[in-house]
């Protein structure tokens, strides 16, 4: 991918300078190798540590969701004429424009509270996926030279190539570059595979319901409850989850694997026309849950029972947000 | 106390004999995660590992733990203990930062003043077998700011130490030595010796990460206002990973699950970085963002600990630092803090 870098930071200072954005979602180094991380900019000096790149992970729209709530609630005791409008700029490629759509087209916040940035995505580096390539190694030090990954390890030095170790999620990605955006820094990227993208549900859609039961059972089993897939994702954003809920307790706060299991299902049906594959949940969890396998199922559901994907139009209303007769409905008596 | 010398090889058998006597918790693998579990029939345990995913804790600490049990009767109430037993256990391989946390939460489940029976019923039952970190295993390993090392007998009562064509095995405790007849009748000898100080030393210098963990200790003690605890909370996301992965973290919630007449009583794990961490029942909280939460885990681990025990709360396994998502480092946390004037 060409290097953006020097444009997106110029773009930056230019909107904080002009006074067009007053916080700059974006990524930073970050302290381990090979890594990226989210940032905040606020000055014009501060702009020069942002970076772009295919180690940028997170989705950030769930920063800006969080900025403006936190700026919103701040100002409950201003008088209303006294309120002040913040606008957060946010560095945002394909996936988190869909995450920022989906927050307009839900009513959090005005389109002009918030200044998109939009970049092109090659698709990320993919931790799990890299660990596997590199032996498990521990990587002791690494750069990114182009769309090449140059690693030291423990166990030697070696180079990989991006595209060998992307995201399950981006390798399949239909809306890599920003559907919507108020500048477009970069060039367009290349469309990925997206003819394939259901090809794994497919399969697991044909095993029988032991067997799927067999996989949910193991996959939640490793769910530590920390809850940082709910963290991470943009889309859960109720100031109290129903996980929290206390009056009536829908879930334990224990290990019971039930109580577990029906988090994660809870969670997951949330996410009807409100996932974009942005990967960030898996990215995020610490012990390797499969939550992709069911968010693309609901994904794929989505599509051809209602004909849309979250996030990938503004005009185009969410499918739960819309009724029509000719919606289907027969599934619902006939699983 | 005794030492004595075993071939490498035997570690893995060793480690199967004791599983007919004893539960035995070690490293094993399932699918790329390394974790603690409780040995299976038959089930191979995992040493040649750098560390586990998530710390030890849970065998002393579990994650949810029943307290007591009730039943509501015509009668009235009819309350009943829960039975505490905890089964004669090994915890085979565990790295000298995770069995420095046993010394370290000992001081606060088995102190002067509180004695908790749970934890303490577990950990008298317990032989802890660490296994030193002859090469350091992380680049984020900063054990030697925070009163480890990588070879070293903290919280353990017996040592296991590779030295080339032979692991050392040291008996550091009373309860350690009484497994001794599982580790053969070769005593070590004056050289095994000088070649593990040796060892232990290079590894030492080994690690490379440091933080000033005790200089920030008197900056702490009057920076509880300071502006920079505005700084740091800005990409948390919130989630509890860092305290859940921690050996150190130990804070705890107490509910009553209920079903019908019957309730249990259940401790369990809380973590400072969640919203509803110390939230009062009137709906106030004292720590109303992740400011306060963050302050909270910092001042917690490097200075209330100190306060009250004389310890820092923190034994640089370099977990949270690896499992944050965010990439929150607690390293460049106390680094920044260092540099208040």
């Amino acid at each position: 991918m060409e290097n953006i870098e020097s444009k997106l930071r110029e773009e930056a200072k230019r909107l904080l300078l002009e006074k067009r954005a007053d916080i700059i979602v974006g990524y930073e180094k970050g302290t381990l190798p090979l890594t990226a991380t989210p940032c905040f900019v606020s000055t014009e000096a501060e702009a020069d540590k942002l970076v772009y790149n295919e180690l940028c992970t997170q989705n950030l729209a769930k920063y800006v969701h969080d900025l403006i709530t936190a700026h919103k609630n701040s100002q409950k005791r201003v008088k209303p004429e006294d309120r002040k409008k913040k606008v957060i700029g946010v560095v945002a490629r394909g996936c988190t424009t869909r995450s920022l759509i989906i927050h307009l087209q839900e009513r959090q916040y005005e389109r002009d509270e918030v200044y998109i940035i939009g970049v092109p995505c090659e698709g990320y580096v993919d931790k799990k996926n890299l660990a596997k390539a590199l032996d498990s190694a521990e990587i002791i030090d690494g750069n990114l030279d182009g769309l090449q990954l140059k690693i030291k390890t423990a166990a030697g030095d070696k180079t990989i190539a991006v595209s060998d170790v992307i995201a399950p999620n981006c390798a399949v990605c239909r809306f890599n570059n920003p559907i919507i955006s108020d500048i477009m820094v970069g060039t367009p990227a290349p469309v990925k595979n997206p003819a394939t993208e259901y090809d794994k549900i497919s399969e697991f859609e044909k095993k029988d319901i032991a067997e799927r039961w067999d996989y949910f059972t193991k996959e939640m089993e490793k769910c530590i409850r920390c809850n940082a897939c709910r963290q991470a994702c943009p889309s859960c954003y109720c100031p109290t989850c129903f996980a929290e809920q206390s009056q009536p307790q829908w879930v334990g706060i224990g290990e019971d694997k039930s109580d577990t299991q029906v988090f994660q299902c809870m969670r997951l049906f949330h996410m009807v026309g409100r996932c974009v594959d942005c990967g960030s949940c898996i990215s995020v969890c610490p012990m390797g849950v499969d939550l992709r396998n069911y968010l693309k199922k609901i994904d794929k559901d989505c599509w051809e029972l209602f004909g849309t994907r979250a996030g990938s139009s503004m005009e185009e209303m969410p499918p739960l947000g819309k009724f029509s007769e000719q919606d289907k409905e027969d599934f619902i008596y006939n699983p | 106390m005794e030492k004595r010398l075993i071939k490498k090889n035997t570690l893995t058998g060793i480690a199967g004999k004791m599983a007919d006597e004893f539960k035995v918790w070690a490293p094993v693998k399932q699918e790329e995660n390394v974790i603690f579990s409780p040995l299976e029939k038959n089930e191979q345990p995992f040493f040649a590992y750098l560390n586990s995913k998530n710390a030890p804790k849970q065998i002393f600490f579990p994650h949810t733990e029943t307290l007591m049990k009730y039943t509501s009767t015509p009668k009235g109430m009819v309350f009943a203990a829960e039975e505490n037993k905890a089964d004669k256990t090994v915890l085979f391989g565990v790295r000298p930062c995770d069995a420095h946390s046993f010394a370290l939460l000992d001081m606060l489940f088995d102190q002067e003043k509180y004695k908790d029976q749970y934890y303490i019923n577990k950990r008298n039952n317990t032989t802890v077998i660490t296994l030193a970190c002859v090469e350091p295993p992380y680049a984020t390993c900063f054990c030697t700011s925070v009163d480890g090392e990588p070879v070293d007998d903290k919280g353990a009562d017996i040592l296991i130490t590779d030295i080339g064509d032979n692991y050392l095995v040291e008996f550091v405790t009373p309860k350690g030595e009484k497994l001794a007849n599982y580790f053969g009748e070769t005593k070590a000898d004056a050289a095994a010796e000088t070649k593990k100080k040796e060892i232990a030393e290079k590894a030492k210098q080994a690690i490379k990460s440091k933080i000033p963990a005790h200089e920030i200790k008197p900056i702490l003690d009057v920076n509880f206002e300071n502006p920079i605890w505005a700084t740091i909370h800005g990409k948390c996301l919130a989630c509890g990973t860092c305290t859940w992965m921690c050996p150190t973290c130990h804070c705890f919630d107490i509910s009553d699950e209920v079903k019908g007449n019957d309730g249990v009583r259940i401790r369990s794990w809380d973590s400072c970085m969640f919203p509803l961490f110390t939230k009062e029942t009137s709906g106030h909280n004292p720590r109303t963002s992740q400011k306060e939460r963050w302050r909270q885990r910092v001042m917690h681990k490097f200075k209330y600990y100190v306060d009250n025990f004389n310890a820092i709360a923190c034994v640089g396994c370099g977990r949270c630092v690896m499992s944050c998502p965010v990439n929150l480092d607690i390293r460049k946390v106390v680094e920044d803090i260092a540099k208040i004037k």
